[in-house]
């Protein structure tokens, strides 16, 4: 089942999805890439209902491409967050809504310093420290609020996403072998192997 | 364009840690009701300049009901961004707002266009203080010091002349009085005739401030600058 | 009141002219000089810069933008309406993207802008936008540089090279004489500068210049580098005004001799 992680340290964000693609009771594909690349120092990790992930994904994506290129600056983590929250918020409130849910890790390159949002899809937002959406969230949570430290390097940060992962992997009954890993930081985005 | 070269004259003046706005009010008379100036509101008169929100203030030249309707606009569209972004909008993402909404009035027809040129005095954290101007057609610029209304060639030259790139929001307050002190058709300057406004960070929370400047306010600052009207009965008695 | 708004503004005059769409491009005359070169695999945008003044802020003044990621817009004429009309092309750009998962390619977005200008000329109550543009740019999965160019009246075209804006007729000849297929990267940005130099007295500090190498790598010259090139184009001029000058001083001297020889000595 999936499962996204997420926390900050001194200067960084890490965010991390699962790569698995199910329908029903089957695996379609395990290595889809579930984390966009949202602007320069911007990470989205999406899962939820499929088809409404990658739709919504792609229409946020654009968008936050478009205020970059109109603006010649990208939205500051904060207020891009703020804008997809809405977007969600305001897609709750139509016909057909898209049930997504959002981690949204960018590096603020104005204070520098990071941020992490957890975003639900019922238009939730809360700003945390680590942050995991989907099962694998019972495991995390616990562990993270335990080992996580937000002035932490990136190697004690890689180290506490490490426990949540490999926890989950054996706890969870159903529980995804693959991940994906991308950091954020002053340099940008990169993709990390565990 | 006609209709704001003999508009009151608004001048701007980019310093490093602030900006300043003046702006001459055309409006006058002896019976013309201005309690309304002296308490309540956020200061000023609400004829020459306006908060459009609380990181910008706006200048206004041209015709009165048309800036008033651009005011509003630029407020809703400051709210919007608010209400989107959870940010304050920046200064030149709210200048090239309004200058869509005339260019716009340019092009399509059965409707003319604004008679109003603006100037922008703002803070945003991509580019600091900034200072814009607009015109009727939907242009838009940035500026270091500017001036919009009657007698605009003179003053740009003035500020031309005296305008230096280190200027603290002090010594621009100067400036933008001795300016106008020397543009403005009268020869003496009050209260009455003047709107006044600084946009600063506020030193503890370091968020924009903008202080629009009331009546009594605006005449202690030209009492300080030594252009206030001079009492006449004083100068009666001495002589 | 209504109504007035529903009829066209652009109509025919007797003897089928758009006056309209003519002012248009007449007021395209009036913008600043915007010069395209497309070389062997570059091409290069330069436009005339009017010069800042001195409290203005130069980083508001901008002629030469940013489509998508591999797209770059020059324009000629008012200001106000090509932010407008660039606005639109950049929410087709992401549009596209968003609709059909590939970037657009330099000849769809050119064809999209010159569609709406088209439009303008057509439909009620508006009218045209007072502009022309150079559009360049690599298609996605593509080494060929494309340049091309719209008009207020909604045309379209694919160019080797071309101006538009104040003097371009000018400036559009110079290059008919100077332009060669397979261009380096270097001779496609002198032949830029030198053709802007033909219309910008004041040398480098009026010129901008943005050369595209491949998808996506863009490059803005500054200024230094800009009036190297300027300086090395003047070199040269005087080394051919100079070589002219031996060369008539030559021809001269030999037709001197000849004469002196002709009516020299009629008597031996």
């Amino acid at each position: 089942m999936e499962c996204s992680f997420a926390l900050t340290g001194k200067d960084y964000v890490l965010v991390a999805a699962d790569t698995t693609s199910a329908r029903s009771i089957i695996k379609m594909k395990v290595d889809e890439d579930k984390i966009k690349t949202l602007s320069p120092h911007l990470l989205m990790a999406y899962s939820g209902e499929p088809g409404d992930t990658v739709q919504f994904a792609e229409y946020i994506e654009r968008n936050i491409r478009l205020y970059h290129i109109r603006n010649l600056y990208p939205l500051r983590p904060q207020s891009a967050a703020s804008w997809i929250r809405r977007a969600l918020a305001e897609s709750l409130r139509s016909r057909q809504s898209y049930t997504v849910n959002l981690l949204v890790g960018g590096f603020d390159t104005a204070d520098k310093t990071p941020h992490l949002y957890w975003i639900d899809y019922l238009g939730t937002m809360a700003t945390v420290p680590f942050a995991a959406h989907g099962y694998g969230s019972y495991f995390a949570s616990s562990l993270l609020d335990r080992y996580h430290n937000p002035d932490g390097t990136l190697e004690e940060g890689l180290d506490a996403l490490r426990r949540a992962i490999d926890e989950t992997a054996k706890r969870l009954v159903v529980s995804p072998g693959k991940y994906t890993v991308k950091v954020v930081d002053k340099d940008g985005v990169r993709v990390i192997d565990l | 364009m006609e209709a704001i070269s003999h508009a009151g004259t608004v001048l701007g003046v980019l310093a490093t840690d602030g900006v300043v706005l003046a702006a001459e009010k055309k409006v006058t008379g002896k019976l013309l009701d201005l309690s309304a100036s002296k308490e309540g509101g956020y200061g000023g008169s609400g004829e020459k300049i306006f908060l459009l929100n609380s990181n910008v203030i706006g200048g206004v030249a041209g015709l009165t009901a048309d800036a008033n309707s651009l005011v509003n606009y630029a407020r809703s569209a400051a709210q919007e961004h608010l209400l989107n972004y959870n940010e304050d909008i920046p200064v030149e993402l709210l200048a090239q707002r309004l200058c869509d909404l005339k260019q716009g009035y340019t092009q399509y027809g059965g409707l003319r266009p604004f008679g109003v040129s603006l100037l922008y005095a703002g803070y945003d954290p991509h580019y600091q203080f900034q200072l814009y101007h607009s015109d009727p057609s939907g242009n838009y610029s940035g500026w270091k010091a500017t001036c919009i209304g009657a007698n605009n060639g003179t003053a740009q030259s003035l500020l031309k002349q005296e305008y230096k790139d280190d200027i603290t929001v002090e010594d621009a307050i100067g400036l933008v009085m001795r300016t106008m002190s020397k543009t403005m058709d009268s020869t003496t300057l009050g209260s009455e005739k003047l709107e006044f406004a600084t946009l600063t960070l506020d030193p503890v929370t370091k968020e924009p401030k903008a202080k629009i400047y009331r009546p009594s306010e605006v005449d202690v600052l030209l009492k300080k600058f030594d252009l206030a009207k001079k009492d006449e009965d004083a100068e009666m008695k001495t002589a | 009141m209504s109504r007035s708004y529903d009829r066209a503004l652009t109509v025919f005059s007797p003897d089928g002219h758009l006056f309209q769409v003519e002012y248009a491009l007449e007021a395209v005359r009036k913008g600043t000089c915007a010069v395209g070169v497309r070389g062997k695999d570059v091409v290069v945008l330069g436009v005339e810069k009017k010069s800042v003044l001195q409290l203005q802020d130069p980083r508001t003044v901008r002629k030469v933008v940013m489509l998508d990621d591999h797209v770059c817009l020059a324009f000629a004429g008012l200001t106000a309406d090509g932010r407008v009309l660039i606005d639109k092309a950049r929410v087709e750009c992401q549009s596209h993207r968003l609709t059909v998962e590939d970037p657009v390619t330099v000849e769809y977005i050119t064809r999209h802008i010159a569609g709406i200008q088209q439009r303008y000329t057509q439909s009620g109550g508006v009218r045209p936008f007072g502009i022309s543009t150079l559009i360049v740019g690599f298609d996605p999965h593509d080494t060929q540089p494309r340049l091309y160019q719209t008009e207020p009246s909604g045309i379209y075209s694919a160019w080797k090279a071309n101006a538009i804006g104040r003097s371009s007729k000018t400036v559009r000849e110079f290059l008919e004489k100077n332009h060669k297929d397979d261009l380096t990267r270097e001779e496609s940005i002198k032949l830029t500068v030198k053709s802007l130099l033909e219309v910008v007295q004041t040398g480098a500090k009026n010129i901008e210049i943005s050369v595209m190498e491949s998808y996506g790598k863009v490059t803005n010259l500054d200024l230094p580098q800009i009036e190297a090139i300027v300086q090395e184009i003047e070199h040269e001029k005087e080394a051919e005004a100079e070589r002219k000058r031996s060369r008539l001083a030559a021809t001269a001297a030999g037709q001197a001799a000849m004469s002196s020889r002709a009516t020299g000595t009629p008597g031996e």
